[in-house]
């Protein structure tokens, strides 16, 4: 076969994916961004003019420190969750990987929480951190606490009680991928850095650690675009409040469109959401290169 | 890659929406070609979308749809439940995409807004000669308008009120409280024990605005101006915090949520309305609880809540105002307001004993007087956002009084003037 066919080929075999992609991903964002860049409104969403207006919608949000003040919720969110998953997980899947009497049964049990769907947990925490819920009951009890603390409805506790409800979802989806990256690592490493003296915090450091540069690089630029766009959890637990304390770009675009319908401002937030995750994911396509070709 | 999937899924619950009604139409011919063959004439097939949750209310919307189709054999209306959150998103994706249902069952303030969009058609000419037109409250029937037109009638109203457990308000040695003074003196008094003085829900959304208006009203401020008058409003909800007669928590209580503090003896006093009556009378049956007017600062005032009825730009207009005056007429409403513990929103069905004669339901048909509207405004959404975040603030104390009504102001006035 001549090089020619061979490359006409390769792209008819892509072309059906690549038609779904442009369907089905790209016009969505092209027309989400003739959207933010139009003043789309009740007035004139179905008739009427729909005004170009650059990037007033863009400069508006913007000096209104709405935008800001939500894209610092959103990145403190993303990077609390993602530490602590992380941590968490890590330290699961260490644990497991000693395989003692029921560690398979307790990792199942630790999955549950990736399994239940996402609006059952938010309620649930939000039942639980409720000022009658059972946290405060328990610290009451233990008399850590004097008075019932009001999780949801001061503002640094609510954005701690939303952190703690996704980072306990993430936790066994960070433990599951590190437990595959350990079981990739050699044995007989281990065993020579024993026999030369290693001790665990050595090994750890030494050998756990970098072994799983590529998995964990993976894990958290993963983990920072599931986390970025975070919506259930928070439009159950906090609806955003208390006064947008807890406000993520999803939530706030969200309301944007569909409780102000301010159509063009919901799609200018909902593209510069877009435009974050973006940058992601290119770092992490340069991560992935670099790591292959090395 | 996955802001796109938000977009994507935005999109694909536009589709969602969409299709789901589609394929109803499409059944429906269906079922009807069949009829067809028997001889009789083909029915019209109509489509109607509320939002009130449960299977109860699901009957009792079917049995107005029902009563209709028994009038009019060639006319059937066929309710579907969308959930209250999704309600806006699938209407206004629905206008873009030209799949929409005949008739509508929507929140009061929200007419207008709808109407602005051309969801809803101008049925002003249709309804010139209906006689019964001038038996509505002049409030109700306001909020189905726009610009001078009507776009439909108001299915049903009710208003906010003052709950107080006569049990408790006896034992404190305090009488129903009639002024701000008196209120917080007397939320004072009646709370301790775990039991909080009185509840007013505030959570950030058209609810906290909604329980909001009767305090901003009673300064004689507007919902349009809310600075100078309404700061004393802010002021009263944040002392009523600040002297711990109301739980802060209340930014997370819906209406229902307060009320089940209230039924269970947790509040001395709460602001609701009269749908909440049969729930009470379920879940506490034998808790003793009165009825007063809410607390005035100036003057009495109350906001108006409801539900109306709109006619969708469609095809099926002409049939569509047939069901809605159906609903609105005098024996059907008044069945279907008892059965909903609704207000009625005309004058001859509300002077029928069963509200003026009942203790409690007097007091909300006194209360009609005072209730205002929300708006009617296309931008009352954005209006009562401004509203719910500035008491948000005073609420939890992060903005004080003054301040907060001099930035809502500000929104307001950025959103009047576009």
């Amino acid at each position: 076969m001549s090089k020619f066919k061979e490359w006409r080929a390769g792209y008819l075999f892509a072309l059906p994916a690549l038609a779904y992609m442009l369907f089905f991903v790209g016009y969505p964002i092209i027309d989400n961004i003739r959207l933010s860049l139009l003043d789309v409104n009740v007035m004139n969403l179905v008739n009427g003019d729909q005004p170009f207006v650059g990037f007033d919608n863009y400069t508006k949000l913007f000096r209104e420190g709405a935008l800001v003040k939500v894209l610092q919720n959103t990145l403190v969110f993303t990077m609390m969750c993602i530490a602590l998953q992380f941590v968490v997980g890590l330290a699961f899947a260490l644990l497991f990987q000693l395989s003692f009497r029921f560690s398979q049964r307790l990792r199942g049990l630790v999955m549950i929480s990736w399994l239940l769907p996402a609006t059952i947990t938010a309620m649930m925490f939000k039942f639980m951190f409720g000022s009658g819920g059972i946290i405060n009951d328990v610290l009451l009890r233990l008399h850590l606490i004097q008075a019932p603390i009001e999780w949801l409805v001061e503002r640094h506790t609510a954005m701690f009680t939303v952190i703690l409800a996704n980072t306990w979802i993430g936790i066994p989806f960070n433990m599951i991928l590190l437990t595959t990256a350990l079981t990739t690592i050699p044995k007989d490493i281990y065993e020579s850095a024993a026999i030369d003296g290693a001790n665990v915090l050595q090994r750890f450091f030494r050998i756990t650690l970098p072994q799983l540069k590529s998995a964990i690089l993976s894990l958290l630029v993963l983990g920072f675009i599931y986390t970025f766009k975070v919506f259930d959890i928070v439009l159950i637990i906090t609806n955003g409040g208390p006064v947008n304390s807890t406000q993520m770009m999803s939530t706030f675009a969200y309301k944007l469109s569909f409780d102000q319908f301010q159509y063009s401002q919901g799609a200018a937030v909902a593209n510069v959401m877009f435009l974050v995750l973006l940058v992601v994911g290119f770092v992490y396509m340069r991560l992935l290169n670099r790591e292959e070709r090395s | 890659m996955l802001a796109m999937l938000l977009v994507l899924s935005l999109a694909l619950a536009a589709c969602g929406g969409g299709n789901g009604n589609g394929n109803g139409n499409k059944e429906s011919k269906g079922s009807n070609e069949a009829a067809e063959g028997k001889g009789a004439v083909e029915p019209k097939k109509l489509t109607l979308w509320f939002y009130f949750e449960g299977k109860a209310q699901f009957d009792i919307v079917k049995s107005l749809t029902d009563g209709f189709t028994a009038k009019n054999p060639n006319i059937t209306v066929d309710p579907v439940y969308i959930p209250f959150a999704d309600f806006k998103k699938r209407l206004s994706v629905g206008l873009t995409a030209s799949e929409l249902p005949d008739i509508v069952i929507i929140d009061n303030p929200d007419h207008a807004a709808y109407a602005a969009m051309g969801l809803f058609a101008d049925i002003t000419e249709q309804l010139k000669d209906w006689p019964e037109k001038d038996q509505f409250f002049e409030g109700p029937w306001k909020s189905a308008s726009y610009d001078g037109k009507q776009y439909g009638i108001p299915l049903g109203s009710n208003n906010l009120a003052l709950y107080y457990n006569e049990q408790m308000l006896q034992d404190a040695g305090v009488t129903p409280p009639q002024t701000w003074d008196e209120l917080k003196e007397a939320a004072k008094k009646l709370t301790k024990d775990g039991v909080k003085g009185i509840g007013v829900s505030a959570p950030q959304n058209e609810e906290g605005t909604f329980q909001f208006l009767p305090w901003l009203l009673s300064t004689g401020a507007t919902f349009d101006q809310v600075s100078t008058d309404g700061v004393r409003a802010f002021g009263l909800l944040s002392d009523l915090i600040k002297d711990g007669s109301m739980s802060k928590e209340v930014i997370n209580w819906t209406q229902s949520d307060v009320m089940k503090q209230f039924a269970a003896g947790k509040l001395a006093m709460m602001i609701n309305g009269p749908w909440q009556i049969p729930d009470i009378e379920k879940s506490a049956p034998d808790l003793k609880y009165g009825l007063a007017l809410v607390p005035k600062d100036k003057q009495y005032a109350s906001v108006l809540g409801g539900e109306n009825l709109g006619v969708v730009n469609g095809k099926n207009i002409p049939e569509a105002i047939e069901f809605i005056k159906y609903v609105a007429s005098p024996d059907v409403s008044k069945d279907f307001a008892q059965k909903f513990g609704y207000f009625p929103a005309r004058k001859d069905v509300a002077s029928d004993p069963y509200w003026t004669d009942n203790d409690k339901l007097k007091v909300f048909a006194q209360n009609m007087e005072y209730a205002q509207p929300r708006g009617p405004h296309p931008k009352w959404p954005e209006i009562s956002n401004a509203i719910s975040e500035a008491l948000g603030k005073v609420l939890t104390l992060y903005s004080e009084p003054e301040a907060a009504a001099k930035e809502a102001q500000a929104k307001i006035d950025g959103v009047l003037q576009k």
